[in-house]
């Protein structure tokens, strides 16, 4: 979909290209790296907006109802993706389609419909200003469609805060990388998605067998059990003992107040329900209510929304928090980003390199739940101070003179994962294709165990381990959890590589074996990797920020510090890229297969 | 002098050095429910032991071995062969990752486990504080 010229093209799926890079936010990488360049704006009309689906999505494979927004992130300048969950995958695939691209920029506030094959387009321009919430319902009214399923930008994304999400099936979110704002910045408020197409599965009996196999696992995996139970904000305990969950702006080890903020008390205090994606036996979605602050239906929190606005704040009011995730769902802003630049803010204040003159008179001190709510739209509509907050931690620091303050990683906003809890998370995060991610090599999973992998190489194993193979452990990780997000498989749903690649070939007609499993993943890393290079990412850049290797005093992560050089040589050895410059050697391009794709 | 494991005196030593620890005390203040361990068979050690531990507001009043898990009421019970809980115990594998990856398994409120993983590492450490003799 062309947005300028209003122009629809329907286009076959590349097999080619699924087959090298299967779906989801490979083969959107592998579309968006011939249609951009260096001096591609990522709020400009060239960077085309990617809603791609995968080939487990929508099928009876449980757990595979996600949706990926892939663009260039006006947040980082590099390649930019973020996966959510509900329902709208299988409902693009429902309507016929395996992925939308869409480019250009409307001149007026326009949405997008995709309704059995056909999409038009639709002006925009009451649901402009609209809250998340609120456009989702207009839109499916619009339509006459209410089961139709909605993905819309709120006030963020339209004010083109780096930080803003994309919103779908009430308040899951699309969250990382400022998705929202590339939206906005095309003008298109919403895309609905309704259809009865049939998805195609090559063979069903054995898609059966598999998932009734994937079903009986979510029953008895403890993870699966544990996440069921309390949700994602069930492992704050957890991590809190292990030394993870991040606290005041990532510079204590320890807070007691901050289990205040338990899962296990929101569940009992907050809760109103558990809500499901589709086709999933575990259902982590959590529906919560502040009632203090009038609000009876909250989407979440997730764990991280509960430490980027909780504990990485020193709040510990639990209704306050889940109040602060409410706004941020409302009006369309990542939490993690939004907490961890307010975060950023407080620490500037308190060591006196903000002052209230910049602030609009805002005092920004850590434990004031009111300034959060009072901040939060602020950024969201770029008002006063909020303004300079929403570009983002990387932006704000280097306009204050004091770019070492700013926890980012290829400037993302690092998530609720402390490196000196968990070592491998150097690698998840330094090598992430979208900077500081906690789901793409989750190395704090793989050695909670819960995300372990031991027929690809990814044992669990001892959290604070520095070595080379430990690096190597996390580029396997990584490499995994990319062909996840190309599948795209949920990551709570670990039934082993054997049951994925059955699933996977009952679905496509592929006749893959285990050990393909991270070829493919491998060869995602490295499509990425090279358009970020094309997008000026360096070696250099494959760090963390400085005060994630400060040591804490106290505390569960016994005031360790892990050594990124280490971690970070076994992962390059691993991923067979140059250590000098940190990019896939010309071997590993003809191991990949990549050369075939590229003219590097 | 080391004690052997599983056993009677094992199990008391536990609960008293758990009765006396500040750190436990503190993480468990507000825990109510005991515990049945489950030692199951394996290569290395041939019989199923069953230790009863009860733990009350941060304390642990009392524990012994017992033949049956039926001879106690426990509100929770946690199972593995022989050789996982001494690996536990010598903090070979973290108590969480062997029960993430199945090898430990629990019985019980989960969510009430849940809540309290700090006071279950300070069961753990204290496990290591006991010169335990292994069978094998």
């Amino acid at each position: 979909m062309d947005l300028t010229s209003g122009c629809v093209r329907d286009e076959p799926l590349d097999v080619v290209y699924a087959k090298a890079f299967v779906g989801g936010s490979g083969l959107a990488a592998r579309y968006v790296y011939e249609m951009v360049d260096g001096s591609t704006d990522p709020l400009g009309p060239d960077n085309p907006l990617v809603f791609m689906t995968g080939p487990l999505v929508g099928t009876a494979m449980p757990a595979a109802g996600r949706c990926t927004v892939c663009a260039l992130s006006p947040l980082t300048g590099i390649w930019g993706e973020a996966n959510t969950g509900g329902f709208i995958g299988p409902e693009l695939r429902f309507a016929g389609y395996d992925g939308l691209i869409i480019t250009g920029q409307a001149d007026r506030p326009t949405w997008l419909s995709v309704v059995a094959g056909r999409a038009r387009l639709h002006d925009a321009t009451d649901l402009w200003g609209k809250d998340t919430y609120a456009a989702q319902e207009q839109v499916r009214g619009l339509l006459g469609e209410p089961r139709a399923r909605v993905a819309c930008i709120g006030v963020g994304g339209e004010n083109l805060a780096r930080m803003a999400a994309v919103m779908n099936d009430h308040g899951r979110a699309a969250a990382r990388t400022g998705m929202g704002a590339v939206m906005g910045s095309k003008r298109l408020k919403a895309v609905a998605f309704r259809g009865s197409s049939r998805v195609p599965v090559a063979d069903v009996d054995a898609l059966s067998q598999v998932t009734r196999e994937a079903m009986a696992f979510a029953d008895e995996d403890m993870s699966a059990i544990a996440i069921r139970l309390a949700g994602t904000a069930g492992s704050v305990d957890t991590m809190l003992m292990y030394g993870n969950l991040p606290i005041r702006f990532y510079q204590r080890a320890e807070w007691d107040p901050a289990s205040d903020l338990s899962g296990v008390l929101m569940a009992e205090r907050f809760q109103n329900r558990n809500r499901g994606c589709y086709r999933c036996p575990i259902a982590c979605g959590r529906e919560t209510r502040a009632p203090r602050y009038g609000a009876d239906r909250v989407d979440g929190p997730e764990y991280e929304t509960l430490g980027a606005l909780g504990s990485l704040l020193m709040i510990n009011d639990l209704e306050a928090v889940i109040y602060a995730g409410h706004l941020c769902n409302l009006l369309g802003l990542d939490t993690i980003s939004t907490g961890a630049t307010v975060g950023l803010a407080c620490e500037m204040f308190e060591r006196g390199v903000l002052g209230s003159a910049s602030t609009g008179g805002i005092e920004m001190r850590f434990g004031d739940a009111d300034m959060l709510h009072r901040i939060i739209p602020m950024i969201a509509r770029r008002e006063g101070f909020g303004d300079l907050l929403a570009d983002g931690s990387a932006e704000l620091a280097k306009r204050f003179g004091a770019p070492e303050l700013a926890v980012t990683v290829h400037r993302l906003e690092v998530p609720m994962h402390d490196p000196r809890a968990f070592s491998g998370m150097v690698v998840s995060y330094a090598l992430s294709p979208r900077g500081a991610c906690h789901l793409q090599g989750d190395m704090y999973g793989v050695d909670m165990g819960q995300a372990s992998e031991p027929e690809l190489g990814i044992p669990a194993g001892d959290r604070f381990e520095v070595s080379e193979q430990k690096g190597r452990i996390g580029a396997r990780s990584l490499a995994w959890s990319n062909l996840y997000n190309a599948m795209i498989l949920c990551r709570f749903l670990m039934p082993g590589a054997e049951c994925v690649k059955r699933a996977l070939n009952a679905v496509t007609g592929w006749d893959l074996q285990t050990p393909d499993l991270l070829v493919l993943g491998c060869r995602i890393v490295a499509l990425k990797r090279l358009l970020n290079a094309r997008r000026g990412l360096k070696r250099c850049d494959d760090r963390l920020p400085d005060l994630l290797l400060e040591p804490l005093d106290g505390g569960a992560t016994e005031a360790r510090v892990p050594d990124v050089d280490v971690l970070l040589a076994g992962a390059y050895a691993e991923f067979g890229w140059d250590p000098q410059t940190g990019m896939p050697t010309r071997d590993t391009i003809d191991a990949l297969g990549l050369r075939v794709h590229f003219k590097t | 002098m080391s004690i052997p494991f599983p056993s009677d005196e094992w199990i008391q030593d536990l609960s008293r050095q758990l009765h006396e620890s500040a750190s436990y005390g503190r993480s468990a203040k507000d825990w109510e429910g005991d515990f049945v361990f489950v030692v199951e068979p394996d290569g290395a050690y041939p019989n199923t032991a069953y230790l009863y531990l009860e733990l009350h507001h941060g304390r642990s009043p009392g524990a012994a071995q017992i033949a049956s898990p039926e001879d106690r009421t426990a509100e929770f019970m946690m199972s593995a062969p022989y050789s996982t809980w001494r690996r536990v115990i010598e903090g070979k594998i973290d108590p969480i990752q062997a029960m993430m990856t199945r090898q430990l398994k629990v019985d019980g409120n989960m969510m009430k486990i849940m809540r309290y993983p700090k006071a279950a590492k300070e069961i753990v450490d204290c496990c290591a504080c006991i010169p335990t003799d292994f069978a094998s």
